[in-house]
C-alpha cells in the first residue's frame, strides 16, 4: 500500500493534533506536542522513537486508556471521534473495537491461559446465562491459543509460562473480540531476538488476513517488519520511510 | 459472569481474603456474646423479679394492717388477678446449727411470715422448693451417688409446701438456698451438702423483733424451728438472705396476732380488769397480688389501689369493726418495686453497649483497612480489566460480591462462634473458675517445646521468616502455659454481682442478626469505597501499579 493509497482512503483510526502533558508538581512535562497519525484499514504501521519520546503516551491515547489534554487533538475512529469522557461507549470501543498489547503482558494472574485469553469476550458478555455466546468464546479462544501453539497450556497460570508463550496469550486476548485494529506497545521489548521474530511472524500472519495493526518500538529492525514507518520525535509524528517489498 | 470469576479466584487463590473472614467473624461473635449475656441477666431477672415477688406489691408501715385475708379474698374475687397472699416482711437474726469459733453461727435474714398455700397462687414458691425425691428412676440415675435427694420421699416437698414438719406437726422454716454454708453448688447446678450438714435434718433458731404500732421495740423473741425445706428462686440475693416461716407463727413472734381488746375507759371489775369488748384483728405488712396473663402489672396496680380504698370504705362504715385501715398504703409493681436491683444491670448493659458500639466501629475499621489493601493491591488488575472494556460499574460489582461474601461468611461464622460460646457459657465459666487441668499446661508447655526444636532447626537452616514464625510459637505457646499453670480460677460473673448462679446461655437474635448485617453490609461498604477509588482512575495509571 502506497501513500498515495493512504492519503486517498479513509483513515480507519487517525489521531489529530494531539497534545499530552504530564505535570510534575509544578513542572509541566509535554510529551505530545500535536501528534497526527492517521491509520488506514489493513495497515500495520510501526511508531518509531526513542525511549521516553511519548509512544507508549500516543498508544494509549488512540486506544481510548488516556485522554488527551482538554480540547487539544481528538482520536477518531471509523470517521467519528471517540468518547473522551468514560462511559458505556467508551468501554465498547475498548472491549470491540481495538484490541491491546502491552510491552508487559498484563495478563490476570488469577486467571488461567484460557481464561485471560477469553476476558475480553466475557466482559462484552455481561450475561452468563446467553451461555451459547459463552460457549462460542471459549471455542474461539480455545483455536485461538491452539493457532499460536498454546493448546497444552491452557489450564496453566501466567506465572508459569515464559514471556514469550505470556505475549502470544496477551495477543489471544487483544484478538478475542475480532477487533479491528490491533494496538501493540513494543510486544516483542522484553523478548529475546528470537522470540520476538515469533511474535511478529504471528502478528504479521494476522495482518496478511486483513488485520490492521499499529506498532510501537525503538528498534528499527522490529519496525522494518511493518507497512510503514513512522518516527516520534518532540511530540510529533514525521513519516519517515516506507518499506519496499 | 467475568465478575463472579474473578471475585471467586480472588477469595480462593490468597490467604487475606480467610484474614479478613476471620476478622469479621472474631467482631461478630465478640458483640453477639458479650450483648447476649448482658440481655439474658437482664430478661433472668425481671422474669424471676416477677417470679419471686408477683406483679404487684401492697405494702405498709411496720405496724400492718388489719384484716388482710379479707382483703385477699376480695382481690383473688377481682377477674384480672390469678392469686394474692399476705405476709409479714421483717428481719431477723438466725442461729445455723453449725459452729463459727466456738459458737454457733449467727445469720442475719429477711424473714418472710407467709401462707405457703396462696403464696404458691403468686410466686413460684412451690417450685423453687429445692429438696424434692426423684421423679423417676431415670431421673435418680442421674444423680451423684451421695445426692441427698436420692433418699428423700415425696414428705419433705409437703412439709416444705405447708412450712410444718409433718412427723411431729411442729411449724417449720424454710431457709433459702444459700443461707446456710452446707449448700455447696456443683458443676451440673445441683447441691451437695457439705461437711454433711443436710440442712432438713437440722433446727434452727429465729429471733425477731417486735415493733408496736406506736413504733416502739419489744423485747426480741426467738423460736426454734425444724428446716423443712430449702428455696431456690435463682436470684442470689433472695436465695441468701431470705427464710420462709408461717403466717401465724410470725404474727406471734411479732405481736401482730389477734389479741382480746378490753375497755380501759369502763371501771375495772373486782379483779382488777377491764371489760373485753372484742378482739383486734392479725395484722399483715404485705401482700403480693399476681395479674392473669394479658393484664399488665401497671393495670393492676391501678385496680388494687381502687379496690383498697374500696375495702377500706366498707371497713370504716361497719360498726363493728374494732381497727380502721391505714390512710396510706404503697401499691408498687414489681418493677418498681425492685428497681435497685434492676437498675444496676440495666446501666451495666448501656454501658456495654456503648463500649461495644465503640469496639464495633473498630472492627469496621479493621475490615476497612483489610478490604482497602486487599483492593489497592489489585488496581493493576482493574486497569487490565478497564483496558479490555470493562466498565467501572463491572469492576465495582467484582469487588462489592467479594466484599458480600466474606461479609455473609464472615457473619455467619461469628454467630456460629457466639451460638457455640453462649450455648456453652456455663461450662465455659466454670472453667475459667477452677484450676487449669494439669495435662492442659502440661501439653502446652510440650508444644511449646517442639516449637523450640523446630526453631533450632530453622536457625541451622538460616531462614529468616521460620525462625521469626518460630520464636513467636515457642514464646507465645510458654507463655500461655505459664499462665494457665498459675491460674487458680477466678468467677468473673460473680454471683453475689450478677444476683444469678448461672449465666444466661441464650442468644439474642435481634443482636445476633443486627450485628451480622452489620458485619456484612461493613464488608461490602469496605470494598465498595477502595473498589470505586480504584475503577475511577485511568486504566493507564492503575495499570502503571505494581
Ligand atoms: N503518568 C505519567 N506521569 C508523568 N509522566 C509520565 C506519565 N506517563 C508518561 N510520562 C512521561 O512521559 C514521557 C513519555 O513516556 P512514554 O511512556 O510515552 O515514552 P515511550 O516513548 O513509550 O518510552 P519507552 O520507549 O521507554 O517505553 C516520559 O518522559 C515519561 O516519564
Ligand atoms: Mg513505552
Amino acid at each position: 500500500m502506497g501513500d498515495a493509497a493512504a492519503a486517498q482512503a479513509p483513515a480507519l483510526l487517525s489521531a489529530r493534533g494531539v497534545h499530552k502533558t504530564y505535570s510534575f508538581g509544578a513542572i509541566p512535562v509535554e510529551v505530545l506536542r500535536g501528534a497526527d497519525l492517521e491509520v488506514v484499514q489493513g495497515e500495520w504501521v510501526a511508531v518509531l522513537g526513542s525511549s521516553g519520546s511519548g509512544k507508549s503516551t500516543l498508544l494509549h491515547v488512540m486506544g481510548g486508556l488516556d485522554k488527551p489534554d482538554r480540547g487539544r487533538g481528538e482520536i477518531c475512529f471509523q470517521g467519528a471521534p471517540i468518547a473522551t469522557t468514560h462511559g458505556a461507549r467508551l468501554d465498547a470501543y475498548r472491549n470491540r473495537d481495538i484490541g491491546f498489547v502491552f510491552q508487559f503482558y498484563h495478563l490476570l494472574p488469577e486467571l488461567d491461559v484460557l481464561e485471560n485469553a477469553m476476558l475480553p469476550a466475557m466482559v462484552g458478555n455481561w450475561f452468563p446465562w446467553l451461555g451459547t455466546r459463552a460457549d462460542e468464546a471459549r471455542d474461539s479462544a480455545r483455536a485461538l491459543l491452539e493457532s499460536f501453539g498454546l493448546g497444552h497450556r491452557l489450564t496453566h497460570r501466567p506465572a508459569q509460562l515464559s514471556g514469550g508463550e505470556r505475549q502470544r496469550v496477551a495477543i489471544a486476548r487483544a484478538l478475542a473480540n475480532t477487533p479491528k485494529v490491533l494496538l501493540a506497545d513494543e510486544p516483542t521489548g522484553n523478548l529475546d531476538v528470537k522470540t520476538g521474530e515469533g511474535i511478529l511472524d504471528l502478528l504479521s500472519e494476522r495482518h496478511a488476513r486483513g488485520l490492521t495493526v499499529v506498532m510501537v518500538t525503538h528498534d528499527p529492525a522490529v519496525a522494518a517488519r511493518a507497512d510503514r514507518v513512522v518516527k516520534l520525535t518532540d511530540g510529533r509524528v514525521e513519516v519517515a520511510f516506507e518499506i519496499e517489498r | 459472569m467475568y465478575a463472579a470469576l474473578l471475585s471467586n479466584r480472588y477469595l480462593t487463590s490468597r490467604l487475606i481474603p480467610f484474614i479478613a473472614i476471620a476478622a469479621v467473624a472474631l467482631c461478630v461473635a465478640l458483640v453477639v456474646t458479650v450483648v447476649s449475656v448482658m440481655t439474658g441477666f437482664l430478661n433472668m431477672l425481671k422474669d424471676s423479679g416477677r417470679q419471686i415477688v408477683g406483679d404487684v406489691i401492697v405494702s405498709t408501715g411496720i405496724g400492718g394492717m388489719p384484716y388482710g385475708d379479707e382483703f385477699v379474698a376480695d382481690l383473688q374475687g377481682l377477674p384480672s388477678v390469678q392469686g394474692a397472699s399476705a405476709l409479714i416482711d421483717t428481719i431477723g437474726l438466725l442461729r445455723m446449727p453449725y459452729p463459727r469459733g466456738d459458737q454457733k453461727e449467727i445469720t442475719h435474714v429477711q424473714v418472710w411470715a407467709v401462707d405457703p398455700a396462696s403464696l404458691a397462687t403468686v410466686t413460684e414458691y412451690a417450685n423453687d422448693l429445692y429438696w424434692k425425691p426423684p421423679v423417676d428412676s431415670d431421673a435418680a440415675q442421674a444423680m451423684a451417688a451421695d445426692d441427698p435427694r436420692r433418699r428423700l420421699d415425696a414428705s419433705i416437698l409437703h412439709d416444705g409446701k405447708t412450712l410444718t414438719e409433718s412427723r411431729t406437726g411442729t411449724p417449720g422454716i424454710a431457709l433459702g438456698m444459700h443461707v446456710s454454708v452446707g449448700n455447696a453448688r456443683q458443676r451440673d447446678g445441683s447441691y451437695l451438702p457439705r461437711y454433711g450438714w443436710f440442712m432438713p435434718d437440722f433446727d434452727v433458731t429465729l429471733t425477731v423483733v417486735p415493733v408496736s404500732s406506736q413504733g416502739k421495740i419489744a423485747e426480741p423473741r426467738e423460736q426454734i424451728f425444724p428446716v423443712v425445706n430449702e428455696v431456690q428462686t435463682g436470684v442470689y440475693e433472695v436465695d441468701k438472705n431470705r427464710v420462709y416461716i408461717p403466717l401465724k407463727e410470725g404474727q406471734r413472734l411479732l405481736r401482730l396476732d389477734e389479741a382480746p381488746l378490753f375497755d380501759l375507759d369502763a371501771e375495772p371489775d373486782a379483779q382488777g380488769r377491764y371489760p373485753l369488748i372484742g378482739m383486734t384483728p392479725a395484722r399483715v405488712t404485705k401482700l403480693l397480688v399476681r395479674a392473669k396473663s394479658g393484664t399488665t402489672a401497671n393495670a393492676l396496680r391501678d385496680q388494687v389501689e381502687v379496690a383498697y380504698q374500696a375495702f377500706a370504705a366498707r371497713i370504716a362504715a361497719d360498726p363493728l369493726r374494732t381497727a380502721t385501715m391505714p390512710e396510706f398504703i404503697n401499691v408498687l409493681t414489681w418493677e418498681q418495686q425492685l428497681r435497685d436491683l434492676i437498675t444496676p444491670v440495666e446501666k451495666e448493659r448501656e454501658m456495654m453497649r456503648v463500649l461495644f458500639s465503640l469496639i464495633y466501629l473498630v472492627c469496621a475499621g479493621l475490615i476497612l483497612s483489610i478490604f482497602w489493601a486487599i483492593v489497592i493491591e489489585k488496581t493493576r488488575d482493574i486497569g487490565i480489566l478497564r483496558s479490555v472494556g470493562a466498565s467501572r460499574a463491572g469492576v465495582l460489582w467484582i469487588f462489592l460480591r467479594y466484599g458480600f461474601i466474606i461479609g455473609v461468611v464472615g457473619s455467619a461464622l461469628g454467630v456460629l462462634m457466639a451460638w457455640g460460646v453462649i450455648r456453652n457459657i456455663n461450662a465455659i465459666h466454670e472453667a475459667i473458675g477452677s484450676d487449669a487441668p494439669q495435662a492442659i499446661w502440661i501439653g502446652t508447655y510440650v508444644l511449646s517445646g517442639l516449637c523450640a526444636l523446630a526453631l533450632i532447626r530453622a536457625i541451622w537452616r538460616g531462614k529468616l521468616l521460620a525462625i521469626l514464625l518460630w520464636l513467636l510459637g515457642t514464646s507465645v505457646l510458654a507463655l500461655i502455659a505459664t499462665a494457665l499453670a498459675l491460674h487458680h480460677g477466678t468467677l468473673i460473673w460473680d454471683p453475689s454481682v450478677y444476683y444469678f448462679t448461672i449465666v444466661p446461655d441464650q442468644v439474642d437474635w435481634t443482636t445476633a442478626w443486627s450485628t451480622a448485617l452489620g458485619g456484612v453490609l461493613f464488608s461490602v461498604i469496605g470494598a465498595a469505597i477502595p473498589a470505586a477509588k480504584a475503577a475511577d482512575i485511568d486504566p493507564v495509571e492503575a495499570l502503571r501499579y505494581g
